[in-house]
């Protein structure tokens, strides 16, 4: 009993020194082993590690991609038309000695406020330097822009022991006093577009029905030509019939197409003569031996 | 110092299991204690005793014999050996665990990367060995710019040239690299969600308005697909992109009244263009169904005239032959048929040649009332022939 009471201590503060001079890095963290605030080891790769115990202490880093997205900043590029714009950013922690020495105990935070403003910097002085307009910015320049943001913020965040993976922006809006504007343009353009549909089927319209009305007029004379051209035919048919017939004995047809016309124009019953009976018809009205005979 | 202590095993436990970590607690603290050397005979004896009352009938034997020192003490003994028994189990519990077919396990040796678990049951041996379920095929998805959110313009983007278009869109994704997944990014799911919008903001920026509302939304949204696993492969973050649905591509609410008016011109042009079309049809089957008329009735004018003329001169002839047999007489013959024709039907009134007085128009004639004679038409026939 007596030994028990002696041995377990031992034990026990044995077993608490053991483990509190090894320390594990995790896959995902990167260590720094601080004695009295000196940096006096740095672990970066994962894996049992040791450190004395009460002297030296530990602090990790997250080892992962860290995120970072900025706040809206509005920009304005060489054609003066401002723009909304935020950015996210994508980093890691690269440099922990650097790190550490740069921002202090306070970690993250700081780091991500520094981060921040270099970004922010980096934002606008790309955007809107001399050579980019918005419509650079509205265009497949776009990634180039980015790139030069993402290159130029990784060459001053190199200095916090950061190293950015990746910058792109997201927004890239018209201010809130602007929208209204862009959508009265955008208005218009659909109503002079509404406008030229609605000309364009009047000006079709017009023209089909103007090429139907001359199709019709087309047709008609065409065909009143066509009929004429047979009409005229059909006289000089006509007139070559009776002159073929008729020239035979012109003397007799002129006696008898007079007889014809007589019978035909001198009929019916509205017909009054008031005659003299010396014609050849009324050759025998006076005497039976005839006018002629008479007369002689 | 046993802060510092906690310090690696807490890192190292982001995704353990409460069970675990109480068990772990509860050995730290034993160590912990240590030092204060009285507390732990206490703590003993009063493990002893709870031991004691948990194990019922054979607690209450152990009771009678408690009472003397010597035997107390092998009893404890006992104690410890069926607590290490209790312990064991727990550790060969807290070893073994099972993974979902869905789901993928990393095992951590110390701290690093040893091996992935596949589905079913796997072995951790703790402490040395932690593990991470994650599930890889399970699809996860993520809504952006639905209006829902925060601020009611989320997602309105500017294309190229400077309209604006209302975009919502989702992406479904799921992991490919379990391994990559855990150890290369801290916010996989902000990061899915920041780089998707970033892609599709700069796609909308480089194309303009009228092919997004029309034919192009599949390919944007393949461009945008390739653009994020790009993006998520150069974190090497272990994502896999499954799909990018562009479920909205609409101009603003603000104008989209002024896009329905388009769309109600062009049907309007469409009905003007077809109404035109149907008139144009209409007249022209009329001009030519005319046309035709035209032509058929000259056609029938030309077979009326040749048919008359041919007939009439065939009469001519017919008469002419009979006419040059006996010219005198068919000659008279004709003419007096004529005049009966013509005379019979019609009013007569002769005068005599001397009442007439035939030379120089001296008779009666300029006497007689001519307007009375009966019947409209008169015909004079005055003198010979």
């Amino acid at each position: 009993m007596r030994k028990t009471s002696i041995l377990l201590p031992i034990v026990v503060v044995g077993i608490a020194a053991a483990l509190s001079s090894v320390f594990i890095v995790d896959e995902r963290q990167k260590a720094l082993v601080l004695q009295f605030g000196q940096i006096t080891a740095v672990k970066e790769d994962p894996g049992l590690a040791f450190k004395i115990p009460l002297i030296q202490e530990v602090v990790y880093y997250d080892d992962r991609i860290l995120s970072l997205d900025t706040d809206e900043i509005e920009v304005t590029p060489s054609d003066d038309r401002r723009l909304v714009v935020d950015a996210f950013s994508r980093y890691r922690i690269a440099d922990v000695v650097k790190f550490r020495q740069a921002v202090g105990p306070s970690g993250l935070p700081a780091a991500e406020t520094r981060l921040k403003s270099i970004l922010n910097a980096q934002i606008r002085e790309v955007l809107g330097s001399e050579s980019v307009t918005s419509d650079t910015i509205l265009s497949p320049d776009r990634r180039v822009l980015t790139n030069r943001i993402r290159d130029q913020a990784r060459d001053s965040a190199a200095s916090l022991g950061l190293e950015v993976v990746d910058v792109r922006l997201k927004t890239t809006n018209l201010p809130v006093q602007n929208l209204e504007a862009t959508f009265a343009r955008m208005r218009a353009e659909r109503e002079r577009e509404a406008a030229d549909e609605r000309a364009r089927g009047n000006e079709a319209a017009q023209r089909v029905r103007a090429q139907a009305d001359r199709t019709v007029v087309e047709l008609e004379s065409d065909a009143n030509r066509q009929a004429e051209i047979a009409r005229g035919e059909a006289d000089a048919e006509r007139n070559r019939i009776f002159a073929e017939a008729f020239g035979q004995d012109p003397e007799f047809f002129e006696f008898y197409r007079s007889l014809a016309a007589y019978s035909k124009a001198l009929q019916g019953q509205n017909t009054s003569f008031v005659l003299t009976p010396d014609s050849e018809f009324f050759n025998f009205l006076d005497s039976a031996s005839g006018a002629e005979a008479a007369a002689e | 110092m046993a802060g510092n202590n906690g310090g690696p095993w807490g890192g190292g436990s982001g995704g353990g299991d409460d069970e675990r970590g109480g068990d772990r607690k509860g050995g730290r603290r034993q160590d912990g204690d240590g030092p204060q050397i009285p507390e732990i005979d206490e703590i003993v004896k009063k493990g002893q005793e709870q031991l004691r009352v948990l194990m019922g009938g054979r607690g209450g034997r152990g009771s009678g014999g408690g009472s003397g020192g010597g035997e107390g003490f092998r009893f404890t003994r006992g104690t410890f050996g069926l607590g290490a028994v209790a312990l064991a189990l727990l550790w060969t519990f807290s070893s073994f665990y099972s993974v979902r077919p869905e789901e993928r396990s990393v095992e951590l040796f110390l701290g690093k990367f040893s091996s992935l678990g596949d589905p079913g049951l796997n072995f951790a041996p703790w402490p040395l060995v932690r593990y991470e379920i994650i599930s890889v095929t399970g699809e996860r998805i993520e809504n952006i710019g639905v209006s829902t959110g925060n601020r009611g313009d989320s997602g309105l983007m500017l294309t190229t040239d400077a309209n604006i278009v209302d975009i919502d869109f989702q992406v479904v994704w799921n992991v490919s690299d379990p391994q990559k997944y855990l150890f290369n990014i801290r916010d996989p799911q902000p990061t899915v969600q920041a780089v998707a919008e970033a892609s599709m903001r700069e796609i909308i920026a480089e194309t303009e308005l009228a092919p997004i509302l029309n034919r192009d939304r599949g390919v944007i949204a393949d461009r945008v697909m390739v653009t994020i696993q790009e993006a998520l492969d150069s974190y090497e973050s272990g994502i896999n992109i499954v799909r990018v649905n562009l479920e909205r591509a609409d101009p603003p609410r603000e104008v989209i009244d002024a896009f329905r008016e388009v769309q109600a011109a062009e049907q309007e042009r469409d009905r003007l263009e077809r109404q035109a079309d149907a008139y144009a049809n209409t007249v022209s089957a009329g001009a030519r169904g005319e046309a035709a008329q035209i032509l058929e009735q000259a056609e029938g004018y030309r077979a009326r005239v040749v048919n008359e003329a041919e007939g009439e001169a065939s009469r001519f002839l017919s008469v002419l032959v009979e006419y040059q047999q006996a010219p005198d007489v068919t000659r008279k013959r004709l003419y007096l048929e004529t005049m009966e024709g013509v005379l019979s039907g019609a009013n007569k009134l002769i005068l005599d040649r001397a009442i007439a007085g035939g030379e120089g128009g001296q008779g009666i004639v300029p006497y007689l009332p001519l307007n009375e004679l009966p019947r409209g038409s008169t015909t004079t026939q005055q003198g010979g022939n």
